[in-house]
C-alpha cells in the first residue's frame, strides 16, 4: 500500500541533513562546553601519555602497515562499485523479466571470475606462509 | 622525562567560585532537597511523572488536532496530505479573527514545525536509546555472568545508572595526550557521532513517522552509517596510541569488507519489493506475519540471517568486536578517550544498533506492523463492526491511537527493533571473539560467496515465480512452511526465555545458587 509520494527533492533532503547534522554537533558540543565550566583542570605530565600498559611508550604509533589491509580495501572498492550498480538493476528487476535475470548473470559473472582469481591464487588468505608462496613461485 | 617522576605534586586547594562553583551548589542544593522526596515516595512520583508526560503528550496532539479542525484544513496525514502554506493559514486564522503577522505565522508553518518536532523527537530518543541500552546491556551481562549488575543508583535495579554516568563524564577532565594529533583527536567523536544520528531522519517509524521518507532512502542510509567508520579510523589514528592504531586498522578493515555481503544480502528485499524506499519496502509486507518478506523465498530468509551477520560486523558487536577487543588491545580504538568525548563513541555505536536492527526490521519482519496487522480489516468485516474497518484510515486520534498500539505503528517497529538489539547483547556475553584472519575468512571466504549464490538463486526464483505459473504455485506452498519454521523459532525463543525467567536461580550477594541460602 503506498504512504503518499516520496521526497524526490534534493533540497528538502539536503536541508533535512543540514539540520540534524547542526543539532548533532550542537549536542555534542553543547555538552563539551558545559563540562569545560563545570570540571577541575589540573594538567600532569603523566596524564598526557599515551598508554603502554604502564610502560613509557617508545616512538611513534604512526608506522606504515601491511599491505594485507590494502588487498582488502582493492577488493571492497571493486564489489562496492558493483553492488551500487546492482541497486537500481534490483529496483527494475521485476519489469525486466528474463534478459535482466541474464544482465545480472553477465555482469556478476565477470566479477566471480576475478573472485576466483583472487581466491585461487591465494591472495583472500590472512595468513601466507612463504613456503607455500615460493612453493607457488617454483612451479610456475 | 624529569617531570615525569616528581613526586605527585599536591592537589590545589578547593575554591568553587565563578559560574562552575555556582552551578555545583546549585546542583549539591537541589540533590539534597530533592533526594529525600525521592526516596520516600518513588512508586508515586513515578506514576505521577508518567502521569503527567501522557496528560501534556495528549493535551498538546488534541491542540494540535483542535487547531486544524478551527481551521478547516485536513490533518498532515494521509496519502493526498500537502501542509498548508503560510498565507493559507494565515487567511484561515484571519477569517477566525487571529489576525497574526505572516512572520510568526511562518514559525508555526506545518513542514517546519514538523521538521523541528522530528528533529527534537530524534534527537530524544536517541539519547533515551543510548542510556537504556548501556544500562540493559550492563543488566544483561551480569545476569548472564552471574552478577547483578547496577542495583544502587536510583533505586529500582539502578535504572538511572547511566544518566549518572552521563552526569561523571560531563563533569571529567578533558584529557588529550600531548602526542596526539589535536584537531583530528578533537574532530573523530563527532565523525562517529553525527552520521550515526543523521541516518535517524531517513528511518521511517511508522507510516508517516519519518522526517524524510527518500525515493532511495535505503542507500542513503547504509552511506551515512558507513561514514562512521571514518570518525573510529581517525579518533585511533589520532591518539597516537599503538593500541588505538591497531584497533582502527581493524575496525576500517573489517567495517569495509563486511559491507559487501551486507550491500548483496539487502539485494534481495529490494528485488522483491521493487523499492528501495523503506516505506514502500515494508508497506508491502503489510497485512499479517505471513506476509513479512523473510518467509517470502527461502532465499530471503538466508538473505536475513547474512544480513544480521553482517551488520553485527558493521557496527562492530562481538563476536567481531575486534576494533575494542578489551582483552588484548586494552580498549582498541578509544583507549586514550575519556569524559564525554569517549561516551559520544558509545552514543553512535547503541545507535548504530538500533539502525540496522530497524532496518532488519523494516526489510525483512514487516516494519512497524504486529504480527496480527490484518486482523483488524478481517474481524471488522467477520462481525459486521465498521468501526474496526475503518480504523487505520481513520482520522480522528483517539481511533489512530487505538489503530497504533494494537496493530501497527512504532511502538511496534521500536519493540521489534529492540528484540534485535536484545539478541546483539545475548551474542555479545555468549560468543568468544574471532581472531582477525578468521573475521576476513568468514567475510570474503564463506559469507561474500554465499551472498552471491543467495542473490542469483533469488534473483531466479522470483523471476521463475513471475513467469512460470506452475512454480509459483509451488513457491507459494513453500512459503507458508518457512513461515511455519521462522514463527516456531521466534515462539521457542519466546519459550526459552520464560521458562529461564521461571526457573532462574535466586541470586544471594553475587553467588548463583539453587534456592535462598538460610540466613542469607
Amino acid at each position: 500500500m503506498p504512504h503518499g509520494s516520496p521526497i524526490t527533492d534534493p533540497i528538502l533532503t539536503s536541508q533535512g541533513l543540514l539540520l540534524v547534522v547542526l543539532a548533532g554537533i550542537a549536542m555534542a558540543l553543547g555538552a563539551l562546553l558545559i563540562g569545560k565550566l563545570l570540571r577541575r583542570n589540573v594538567p600532569h605530565g603523566v596524564k598526557g601519555e599515551a598508554y603502554e600498559c604502564g610502560e613509557p611508550a617508545v616512538g611513534s604509533s604512526w608506522v606504515q602497515f601491511d599491505l594485507r589491509f590494502y588487498v582488502v580495501a582493492l577488493l571492497f572498492v571493486i564489489f562496492d562499485a558493483e553492488v551500487a550498480l546492482l541497486y537500481p538493476w534490483a529496483v527494475v528487476f521485476k519489469d525486466s523479466g528474463w534478459s535482466g535475470l541474464v544482465d545480472l548473470l553477465i555482469f556478476l559473472g565477470l566479477i566471480v571470475v576475478g573472485f576466483a582469481f583472487l581466491w585461487r591464487f591465494g591472495y583472500l588468505d590472512w595468513i601466507r606462509s612463504i613456503r607455500a608462496q615460493t612453493d607457488a613461485n617454483a612451479s610456475e | 622525562m624529569s617531570d615525569i617522576f616528581v613526586p605527585w605534586r599536591k592537589r590545589p586547594p578547593r575554591h568553587d567560585a565563578g559560574p562552575s562553583g555556582l552551578v555545583a551548589r546549585l546542583a549539591v542544593g537541589l540533590y539534597r532537597i530533592g533526594s529525600p522526596i525521592v526516596r520516600r515516595f518513588p512508586g508515586t512520583l513515578f506514576i505521577l511523572a508518567s502521569t503527567a508526560a501522557i496528560l501534556a503528550t495528549g493535551a498538546i496532539g488534541y491542540g494540535m488536532y483542535t487547531i486544524y479542525r478551527l481551521s478547516e484544513m485536513s490533518l498532515p496525514m494521509g496519502p493526498d496530505a500537502k501542509p498548508a502554506t503560510v498565507v493559507e493559514i494565515q487567511e484561515r486564522l484571519s477569517q477566525l479573527g487571529l489576525p497574526v503577522p505572516a512572520t510568526v505565522v511562518w514559525c508555526f508553518q506545518s513542514s517546519l514545525v514538523r521538521d523541528v518536532v522530528a528533529l527534537l523527537g530524534i534527537i530524544a530518543f536517541v539519547s533515551v536509546l543510548a542510556m537504556f541500552a548501556i544500562w540493559w546491556e550492563r543488566k544483561v551481562s551480569a545476569h548472564i555472568q552471574s552478577r547483578l549488575g547496577p542495583m544502587r543508583v536510583g533505586g529500582w535495579h539502578g535504572w538511572s545508572q547511566s544518566l549518572a554516568d552521563g552526569l561523571k563524564l560531563i563533569g571529567k577532565e578533558d584529557l588529550i595526550p600531548t602526542e596526539a594529533d589535536r584537531p583530528l583527536y578533537r574532530l573523530a567523536p563527532y565523525l562517529a557521532f553525527v552520521p550515526a544520528l543523521a541516518a535517524f531522519i531517513f528511518l521511517p517509524f511508522g507510516a508517516y513517522w519519518v522526517m524524510r521518507d527518500l525515493d532511495v532512502a535505503l542507500i542513503i542510509l547504509l552511506a551515512v552509517l558507513a561514514i562512521e567508520v571514518i570518525g573510529v579510523l581517525v579518533g585511533g589514528w589520532a591518539s597516537n596510541n599503538k593500541w588505538s592504531v591497531y584497533g582502527a586498522l581493524r575496525e576500517a578493515c573489517q567495517v569495509v569488507s563486511y559491507e559487501i555481503p551486507m550491500g548483496i544480502s539487502l539485494l534481495v528485499p529490494v528485488m522483491i519489493a521493487g523499492s528501495l524506499r523503506l516505506s514502500d519496502i515494508a508497506g508491502s509486507q503489510q497485512g499479517g506475519w505471513f506476509h513479512w518478506l523473510a518467509w517470502h523465498s527461502p532465499w530471503a530468509f538466508l538473505a536475513m540471517f547474512l544480513y544480521f551477520i553482517a551488520s553485527l560486523a558493521a557496527c562492530k558487536r562481538a563476536p567481531f568486536d575486534l576494533p575494542e577487543a578489551e582483552s588484548e588491545l586494552v580498549a582498541g580504538f578509544h583507549t586514550e578517550y575519556s569524559g564525554f568525548r569517549w561516551s559520544l563513541f558509545f552514543f553512535a555505536e547503541y545507535a548504530a544498533m538500533f539502525l540496522v536492527s530497524g532496518l532488519l526490521v523494516i526489510l525483512f519482519l514487516g516494519g512497524w506492523d504486529a504480527p496480527w496487522a490484518g486482523l483488524d480489516d478481517w474481524l471488522g468485516r467477520a462481525l459486521g463492526w465498521h468501526w474496526l474497518i475503518s480504523l487505520s484510515q481513520s482520522q480522528n486520534p483517539y481511533d489512530r491511537l487505538f489503530h497504533g498500539v494494537f496493530f501497527s505503528g512504532p511502538l511496534w517497529f521500536i519493540g521489534k527493533a529492540m528484540v534485535l538489539v536484545y539478541v546483539q547483547l545475548w551474542l555479545r556475553w555468549t560468543l568468544p571473539r574471532l581472531r582477525i584472519d578468521q573475521v576476513l575468512y568468514s567475510c570474503v571466504q564463506v559469507m561474500l560467496p554465499l551472498t552471491i549464490v543467495v542473490l542469483v538463486a533469488s534473483a531466479v526464483w522470483e523471476m521463475a515465480v513471475q513467469e512460470m505459473p506452475g512454480f509459483s504455485v509451488f513457491a507459494s506452498l513453500i512459503s507458508p512452511v518457512i513461515a511455519f519454521i521462522g514463527i516456531l523459532g521466534c515462539g521457542s525463543a519466546a519459550a526459552a526465555i520464560i521458562t529461564g525467567t521461571i526457573g532462574r536461580r535466586a541470586l544471594v550477594g553475587t553467588m548463583a545458587v539453587e534456592r535462598p541460602l538460610r540466613g542469607g
